[in-house]
């Protein structure tokens, strides 16, 4: 058993080298001309203005989060299903759907939580009136 | 002069080929069918550089394939007619290719101006702009003629001395446009 | 074209010169001082109802030290067409924007400030649209000369004469 660990030991090491040795030597054969018009950071050909990190909408972090905890939600409850029948003729089925139940129900209590808050409307409408305008392209920027 | 390709041998077997020659010559190889074009055009001889990457005249073949930004791509085509407007971005993104980068005129347009020379708005080739390697002649250019520019820049490729090209030891081309609005 | 002179007369009075029978569109010409009005009533009038500004350009007219501003209306409501036309004078063109009557007014009279020099009074964002924002001179006029270079690039072929 031992000789799987050497073999695996031993494709780490040769993917490590494979790696250096690729590096290394592009480095040698490729050119290097670094220039500042060259490290300009590319946004169409435009002279590039304003920041390039903007908020990150968190709308999809809340819609990952409700899709993980209904997932491993699924997770445990289809197993449940699965032996339902058998509980069922072991006389605990009663037991089986309780606890299917409560487990459910409480999850459901968070779902119509986010629902009620708004969490779950991807589009939402803009509220306040005006939107501020935005001048494209303006000669001061471009200097 | 004998180019470092002319000396590449390539022995093919059943289902392996192995290629020897001198460095050089094996990066040129590598390098030449592999020459990524920028995505970039601006009037009718574009529709061309469009069809010349479609089915029938397929730039695929070569190894050609279009990349929308200039960091990754080999060749800059200058399809169409270039307005002074357009110039000073032209000339950005040559500049942010990275090097070995070569750039073809096509057609009329881009080699002299074209039929829009006496025009105010037009600038009057684009090696004004930018060091032009291949100028092909057409208005519009035919897919069949850039397949053949394409392929002269293959041949340039096979014949430069790459190594010391990559090192710095071979001269640069002339800087055509010395008065261009910088913002670094 | 009876209505429209009938209905533009009443509204405008005798200010507006009329021209027929030409080979191309009848048009009226209109003083610059009432060319909002005369156009704000083509709109908003009954009869005429012109809802659609089809086009707006200038020429540019040496002999008669002039600059002539065109309108084409469309009435999609009458179904009918019309040209108007405004002289402002070549040496300081200003005109009234039509921006507050039709908005698609916008870039016409950009253009036309970009290729001829006429001002309009009232554009909310009046500059060059089809060349550079640094370009000097306005092309379409009969008297423009091209520069020599613009940012350095030379504006003829080098080693081949003008024609």
């Amino acid at each position: 058993m031992a000789f799987q660990f050497a073999t695996v030991f031993g494709f780490l090491v040769v993917s490590g080298v494979a790696l250096l040795v690729f590096l290394v030597a592009g480095s040698f054969l490729r050119p290097r001309k670094p220039n500042p018009d060259k490290g300009t950071t590319y946004e169409c050909a435009e002279v590039p203005f304003g920041p390039a990190w903007f908020n990150f909408n968190n709308r999809f972090y809340i819609i990952a989060l409700l899709f993980v905890v209904f997932d491993v939600e699924l997770a445990l409850v289809v197993p449940a299903a699965v032996v339902y029948r058998r509980m069922i003729e072991g006389g605990a089925g009663w037991i089986a759907f309780t606890g299917i139940f409560t487990f459910l129900a409480i999850l459901l209590v968070a779902l119509v939580y986010a629902w009620a808050r708004g969490d779950l409307t991807w589009i939402r409408a803009i509220e306040r009136g005006e939107c501020r305008e935005v001048e494209v392209g303006r000669k001061e920027d471009a200097r | 002069m004998s180019a470092p390709e002319d000396e590449v041998e390539i022995e093919r077997g059943p289902g392996v080929a192995v290629a020897v020659g001198p460095l050089d010559g094996l990066l040129n190889l590598c390098r030449k069918n592999s020459l990524w074009y920028l995505l970039f055009g601006t009037a009718c001889c574009a529709i061309e550089l469009m069809q010349t990457g479609g089915p029938r005249t397929d730039t695929d073949r070569f190894g050609f394939v279009f990349r929308p930004t200039p960091r990754q791509a080999d060749v800059l085509i200058l399809a169409g007619t270039i307005t002074y407007k357009m110039a000073s971005r032209i000339r950005r993104l040559y500049d942010q290719m990275p090097e070995p980068k070569y750039v073809i005129a096509m057609g009329s347009c881009a080699n002299t101006g074209g039929l829009f020379q006496a025009s105010y708005s037009v600038v009057n080739g684009g090696d004004l702009i930018v060091p032009v390697d291949i100028y092909l002649p057409g208005c519009p250019c035919r897919p069949e003629a850039l397949t053949e520019g394409l392929m002269l820049i293959q041949q340039k490729c096979e014949q430069e001395p790459w190594l010391a090209k990559a090192w710095g030891r071979t001269p640069e081309p002339a800087e055509p446009w010395p008065g261009r609005p910088r913002e670094c | 074209m009876k209505e429209i002179r009938d209905a533009l007369a009443e509204r405008l009075g005798t200010e507006i010169e009329w021209h027929e029978d030409l080979a191309g569109d009848p048009f009226a010409v209109v003083p610059p001082g009432k060319w909002l009005e005369a156009c704000r009533a083509a709109r908003d009038d009954e009869r005429l109802s012109f809802d659609f500004l089809r086009n707006q350009t200038g020429t540019d007219v040496p002999a008669d030290e002039v600059i002539e501003v065109v309108v084409h209306l469309f009435s999609y409501k009458h179904r009918h067409a019309f040209v108007m036309k405004t002289r402002v004078s070549r040496t300081d063109p200003v005109a009234d924007s039509l921006v507050p009557v039709w908005p698609a007014a916008n870039w016409y009279e950009r253009e036309i400030y970009d290729l001829l020099g006429v001002r309009f009074t009232g554009h909310p964002d009046l500059r060059r649209l089809l060349l550079p924002e640094d370009w000097v001179g306005h092309p379409l006029r009969k008297d423009y000369a091209r520069p020599e270079s613009y940012q350095g690039i030379p504006t003829t072929r080098p080693g081949k004469e003008d024609r």
